[in-house]
């Protein structure tokens, strides 16, 4: 893997906590713009999955799990998009605590993935 | 009866549910990968694992539909099965290695595990007092 993609990952992903802890404080709900924060991390997500498979596909790092390493890209990539659409039905700023806990949960798969690599 | 409950989705109880949600994300991504790839080397722990996986992801949608029932008796599951797996973790590790959300009391995932199933218990019982309690006629909201 990657290791500039899944620092930029892990980047976009306390950035856009930051931003959500910041309207917690503020007692603000979620906005659309926020949602479209979720996708640009998004983006380098499924950018990082062509990339990891195409280096699995010709020059795997020794003794790489797969099945454990796709099942985690497949839940990472599950959390934001549900996570959102459940944040941004609600209107209180328990809507924006959602989307904090969501955007580290991906953080912290993202060094998990990082780890199954072999990389960390 | 009239009594209105809160909806256990709103408030707090959004959060509640988010956190289920990645649980039973996590429990069973976990416990299908086990037993695709190594059912026969503790199939106990593994079909645990699904099971578990389940259990989460029933509760998840009870919590956020709002079906009291069912998330008592799923949120209620959850409770005994991470006191008597974690128990039985720490005593018969052939049985059970560290292979499941419960093990070890949920230490694999921080201790959430043990810690959820008693904020849903509370949510639940907390959410069920009729508002009639706290919003009586006539009363008045954030007076002083």
């Amino acid at each position: 893997m990657i290791v500039p993609l899944a620092l930029l990952v892990v980047l976009l992903c306390v950035v856009l906590a930051g931003w959500a802890a910041w309207f917690v404080v503020r007692d603000r709900a979620v906005v659309l713009r926020q949602l479209w924060g979720g996708a640009v991390i998004e983006t380098v997500l499924v950018v990082q999955a062509v990339v990891a498979a195409v280096i699995a596909a010709t020059d795997p790092p020794e003794g790489l799990s797969g099945g454990l390493f796709w099942g985690y890209v497949v839940t990472q990539a599950i959390v934001l998009p549900f996570a959102a659409a459940w944040a941004f039905a609600e209107r209180t700023r328990w809507s924006s605590v959602v989307l904090l806990v969501a955007a580290l949960t991906v953080a912290f798969l993202e060094y998990r993935l990082l780890q199954i690599w072999g990389t960390v | 009866m009239t009594a209105q409950h809160r909806a256990t989705g709103t408030g707090p109880g959004r959060l509640l549910v988010a956190v289920y949600g990645i649980l039973a994300l996590a429990a069973t991504a976990r416990g299908v990968y086990q037993v695709a790839t190594k059912l026969d080397e503790a199939p106990v722990a593994y079909l645990l694992s699904v099971a578990s996986g389940v259990v989460y992801a029933v509760a998840t949608v009870a919590l956020a539909t709002d079906r009291r029932r069912l998330a008592w008796i799923t949120v209620g599951i959850e409770t005994v099965g991470v006191l008597v797996v974690g128990t039985l973790s720490l005593v018969d590790v052939g049985e059970f290695p560290d292979e499941t959300v419960w093990s070890g009391f949920g230490q694999g995932y921080g201790y959430v595990p043990l810690v959820l199933p008693f904020l849903g218990l509370w949510w639940l019982w907390s959410t069920g007092r009729t508002r009639a309690d706290d919003r009586a006629p006539g009363a008045t909201d954030h007076l002083g």
